[in-house]
């Protein structure tokens, strides 16, 4: 009798083993949970990955290129002067709560994102007014000309959400509360579940307008140690696996059964030196950091071969970026300036860094270690995700380990928001530096339509960030995505980063 | 009990208040315009002294409201109620596999009192209340998920979970009859439950060791033993009941043990449970989701606590209250 | 026989702690702190007998540096709880009253959180250092040193020497001092040996947890928490400064566990 039970027991317990990957369900493991599933609220990418496939945008990117196609517009038009942009929609789509899709719609969409006026709001700043011109033609009027404003449109900001949300409106929120936990768009996908602090999951939308994904579900499970995330990817339990450490990848190249996608990427890590600070608001002393680093061992060491050096503020591959000055590694100059500015005797600073990205904290052991070397302590302080970018909105910090992708393939992505003096704290200027030149140059540029003046405008630009040092310019790396070799149909795009094309996946084992 | 209920109260609000920034722009976020945020100061009270917002809190508290979470943008008790099972299911699994083993363990300790299961087991002992679990946790994970894979690795359950009863996998699968969830998350507590075991699983051991030694040498014992009664029966009837007791208290007072070890535990096997979320919620300073955790926290160790004075009155007779 | 040579194998953990925190510049083959990329994660070899973590550094050295950490810790949990906790309890049993009450309520609160639980949200709240990880702890712990000293000041209150004392005229912080403390040390002696195991673990947990010691101290709690990362392929990161808690929180129990049966044998039947 006793043997018998426990002979159900063990098959119970091997029936549970026995049962993992249906081949329609795609595990991602994720470091970090979205914040919001609202696309008018976050600007995070741990959120835009569950959000990106559950709606859809007027015009979306082509493939892994940062060409566009339409997307629910079918067509547009801008005028001579820039000014106006005038979009023709798909007829035909309703968004998954059955609200119609048509410029009302739109219309209301951007009414929303304005009113609550969060992060994503500022990608479309560039918009005066917005204008139903029949049931499906909408008119944008912008301030003033803006080269990369069509590109603005494909980003995850520009996910189109449903009127259907007001329905769930509490206390004139426009539906943040309810928004935050479901979608509401007219995409592949919907968020079906989400079991907070285990797994987000999304189901195929199998009313879409459009071609039907591939897969039937996408759990998006949370796993927040990288370690962990490595060892369920190589036991197959889960597929993808993101946000791995460099160590980890270099690892799993070897294991059969594993494949690592690599591809190049404009995003790049940096360190915001704050320039309201004591100590740091003297350029010399800033020049005598961006002197002190050993980049040669962050890059040969920490990265291995998996980034190269930035070179400025505007990464390689970008049609704007110019080859401008690198800093070497040359402590002596360091001291000597540092002399100069009269601080011989050395003082204090402090650097965070978040767990989120691993490669920081090795990073600052190191810089703790350089600047060590030239009289400067430095304190590392360790935050959560949310904690360290709200202490940079507010400039409270000396230093601070940062990342930046850009969200179109125009350097505006990476000089406007870092240099302009509006834009201090997290919207970009996250060194919450200002020098009027600069603000002259970034915001020229915005407007300049000629190209080869934008052109001169860009290299100024990128020559003045080296020289005023308000950044210390770090690696540029390469994107690195493991996954198990039965996931299929991936296709990088550099703009979609963190954002896996879902509905084109599919698992052949 | 009520004063230590409002000293509780008032100790979490206070440290959730020392901490400096402000909250309300945490709250609205980054790029809030500064009208959103002087709207997010007034609904939560932010702008008022500090005395008065301990009260509105208390009244809150008392209405049954523990505000809403930063992080989640959840009401904290949803929060709460969503991860408190999975706690619960890791904990209550930790304190019967360290009753289980540790009575038995303790009892034949004694009873083969200075041979080699007794040094095995002391040496055990002194190990497992010295272990830092975190560093067991890992190690288990390594052998037996890394080196071994015969166990599950990090998590609940591989598959989809069963269908949302108690929150509790094992109890719910069991009522549905989902038996591949059963044993999916049957084999995903056995590490965890162990490693949170194991030093109160030593504990138990000690104490069932010594209580049933200083048992097997009263007058009464040795009058069974006398009348010729069979050594197992000496043992079992006689001896462990009265060696129970002192054991009781160890059980219970473990309790509070269990919740802090689950803290690491939780964080090792990316448990989502109530501790794991503390952490999170206290590193990312959402002092609403701290201040009700903590709270609740505090109300089952005390509750727990009284549970096992109650129960410790009843079982020894000795003590009257 | 056997119970004594435990005591000695906890004895010699603790003197081997010491001696190795005091002389760790002499025994340390490195610098604990000094970062070489070159040599990253290598395996214990006959050059790093612990092999070296993600910065190049001796892990050996950094174990030997971390007992240094340990120790302070150590000394100033213990210390500065027995001194608020002795001087609490001295007061609270002594007078009585309303101050005995709010001593007593106060600690209740303190007691009534999971100890863990109470340090974490502590030190969260002040941000992640060890100096504030060190007041968590402090905060957490003197509830029971002012309990075990206000027992013993009840019990020996209404002695017949503090009575003749009182009568001779003596101020009552003189026979606080003079008669009653020194009656009291011993049971709080007793039950600072057994914490220091227990202070060792909160502290490596709190820092493993990351409220702790933050880079570049060479706490052991804290590499392991970072080696946790490279757990799969540089089993050394973890495995070392984890033994190194182990065996230091085995000698602190052991030796408690001594102190205990020497100087109190009626607690022997406890935990």
């Amino acid at each position: 009798m006793k043997r018998m039970w426990l002979l159900v027991g063990i098959g119970i317990l091997v029936l549970g083993v026995g049962s993992l990957g249906a081949d329609d369900v795609l595990v991602m493991g994720v470091t970090a949970e979205p914040e919001t599933l609202d696309p008018h609220v976050t600007v995070d990418n741990n959120s835009w990955r569950a959000i990106y496939y559950c709606y859809d945008r007027l015009v979306e990117y082509e493939g892994g290129t940062t060409k566009l196609r339409p997307g629910l517009a079918e067509s547009w038009e801008i005028s001579d002067d820039g000014l106006t942009y005038t979009f023709h929609l798909r007829k035909g789509i309703t968004f998954i709560d059955g609200t119609p899709f048509n410029a009302e719609a739109v219309k209301f969409n951007f009414e929303r994102l304005f009113a609550i006026g969060k992060g994503p709001a500022g990608t479309f700043e560039f918009i005066k007014s917005v204008e139903v011109v029949d049931e499906y033609t909408v008119k944008f009027t912008l301030h003033a000309p803006f080269a990369p404003a069509l590109s603005a449109f494909a980003t995850d900001q520009g996910c189109i959400v449903s009127p259907g949300v007001m329905e769930h409106e509490v206390n004139g929120d426009w539906g943040q509360d309810w928004l935050a936990e479901h979608t509401a768009g007219t995409g592949p996908f919907y968020a079906a579940e989400w079991i907070h602090g285990m797994r987000l999951v999304l189901k195929r939308n199998d009313n879409y307008w459009g071609e039907p994904a591939k897969l039937a579900q996408v759990e998006l499970r949370y796993v927040p140690e990288p370690e962990d995330l490595r060892m369920l990817l190589e036991k197959g339990e889960i597929d993808i696996a993101e946000k791995l450490t460099v160590d980890q990848i270099k690892s799993l190249k070897g294991v059969p059964g594993i494949r690592v996608f690599e591809g190049p990427s404009f995003s790049c890590h940096y360190i915001y030196l704050n320039c309201q600070r004591p100590y740091l608001n003297d350029v010399r002393v800033r020049r005598a950091i961006s002197y002190a680093i050993d980049y040669e061992g962050i890059v040969d060491y920490i990265w291995q071969g998996t980034a190269v050096r930035m070179e400025g503020p505007v990464p390689i591959g970008f049609a704007e970026h110019i080859p401008v000055y690198q800093y070497p590694y040359d402590p002596d100059r360091a001291r000597a300036l540092l002399k100069e500015a009269g601080y011989e005797k050395g003082f204090t600073l402090r650097l965070m860094h978040s767990p989120v990205v691993p490669e920081w904290r090795q990073m600052a052991i190191v810089v703790q270690q350089n600047l060590a070397d030239i009289g400067i302590k430095v304190q590392i302080e360790s935050y959560a995700w949310a904690t360290l970018r709200a202490k940079l909105d507010k400039g409270d910090f000396d230093m601070s380990f940062g990342y930046w992708t850009p969200d179109y393939a125009d350097a505006d992505m990476f000089t406007w928001f870092w240099f302009y003096s509006e834009n201090w704290g997290l919207p970009g200027n996250r060194a919450w530096y200002k020098n009027e030149v600069m603000d002259d140059l970034v915001t020229a540029q915005r407007v300049e339509t000629d190209p080869e003046k934008r052109q001169r405008l860009f290299e100024g630009i990128q020559w003045l960030a080296v020289s005023d040092a308000p950044y210390v310019y770090l690696v540029q790396t390469k994107y690195q995505l493991p996954m198990r070799e039965w996931v299929k149909g991936y296709v990088y795009n550099p703009m979609l980063l963190n954002m896996p094309n879902f509905p084109d996946i599919y698992i052949e084992r | 009990m009520i004063p230590t209920l409002f000293g509780v109260l008032l100790i979490t609000f206070l440290i959730s208040h020392v901490v400096p920034g402000d909250a309300a722009q945490l709250i609205a976020g980054p790029r809030a315009t500064p009208e959103i945020i002087q709207r997010i100061r007034e609904e939560y009270g932010l702008d008022k002294p500090l005395h008065i917002q301990f009260f509105m809190y208390i009244s809150q508290v008392l209405r049954g409201d523990l505000g809403k979470s930063i992080r989640t943008r959840r009401p904290v008790g949803a929060d709460i109620r969503a991860f408190f099972p999975a706690t619960f299911e890791l904990t209550t699994t930790a304190m019967l596999l360290a009753v289980l083993f540790g009575i038995p363990l303790g009892v034949i300790s004694a009873v083969y009192r200075d041979r080699w299961p007794d040094h095995l087991s002391r040496v055990f002992s002194v190990i497992g209340v010295s272990m830092p679990i975190f560093w067991l946790g890992l190690l288990l994970l390594f052998l037996f998920y890394i080196r071994l894979g015969i166990l599950p690795g990090p998590g609940r359950i591989s598959g989809d979970p069963p269908a949302h009863l108690t929150g509790l996998y094992l109890l719910d699968s069991l009522l549905t009859g989902n038996w591949r969830a059963l044993g999916d998350a049957a084999l995903h507590l056995v590490l965890p439950a162990f490693t949170l075991a194991f030093a109160v699983l030593a504990r138990i051991t000690r104490m069932t060791r010594s209580s049933m030694l200083e048992a097997l040498g009263q007058d009464y014992v040795r009058t069974a033993r006398a009348k010729g009664l069979m050594e197992r029966w000496v043992v079992t009837r006689h001896a462990l009941r009265n060696a129970l007791i002192p054991t009781l208290t160890v059980i219970g007072l473990s309790y509070g043990e269990l919740l802090g070890g689950a803290v690491a535990t939780e964080l090792i096997y990316a448990w989502p449970g109530m501790t794991h979320y503390v952490v999170g919620s206290m590193t990312s300073l959402d002092f609403p989701a701290v201040m009700g955790v903590t709270l609740v926290i505090a109300i089952i160790y005390i509750t727990v606590n009284l549970l096992v004075d109650l129960t410790y009155a009843l079982v020894d007779p000795r003590i009257r209250y | 026989m056997w119970r004594s040579r435990l005591a000695v194998l906890g004895a010699a953990i603790v003197l081997a702690l010491v001696v190795v925190a005091i002389f760790a510049p002499w025994i340390a083959p490195y610098s604990p702190t000094r970062i070489n990329l070159r040599e990253r994660l290598q395996p214990p070899s006959g050059k790093h007998l612990f092999g070296t973590d993600d910065a190049g550094r001796d892990i050996l050295s950094r174990v030997i540096y971390g007992s240094r950490v340990t120790l302070r810790i150590c000394a100033l949990v213990v210390g500065l709880t027995l001194v608020i906790g002795t001087l609490l309890g001295l007061v609270s049993g002594f007078f009585g009253g309303w101050v005995d009450e709010l001593v007593m309520r106060v600690s209740d609160v303190f007691l009534a959180f999971p100890a863990l639980i109470l340090a974490m949200a502590i030190a969260a709240a002040l941000g992640p250092s060890l100096e504030n990880a060190i007041v968590a702890m402090v905060a957490i712990w003197w509830p029971r040193y002012a309990r075990v000293t206000r027992g013993q000041v009840l019990s020996i209150r209404e002695i017949d020497f503090v009575a003749a004392a009182r009568a001779a005229g003596a101020s009552s912080f003189r026979i606080m001092l003079r008669h009653i403390l020194p009656n009291c040390i011993s049971p709080v002696v007793v039950q600072a040996t057994l914490d220091l195991g227990e202070v060792v673990l909160t502290a490596a947990t709190l820092s493993f947890i990351g409220f702790g010691a933050q880079p570049p101290t060479p706490e052991w709690g804290a590499m392991v928490s970072v080696g946790r990362n490279f757990l799969r392929d540089y089993w050394w990161y973890t495995t070392f400064p984890g033994l190194a808690i182990l065996i230091t929180v085995m000698g602190f129990n052991l030796l408690g566990d001594a102190v205990r049966d020497i100087l109190d044998p009626r607690l022997r039947r406890g935990p």
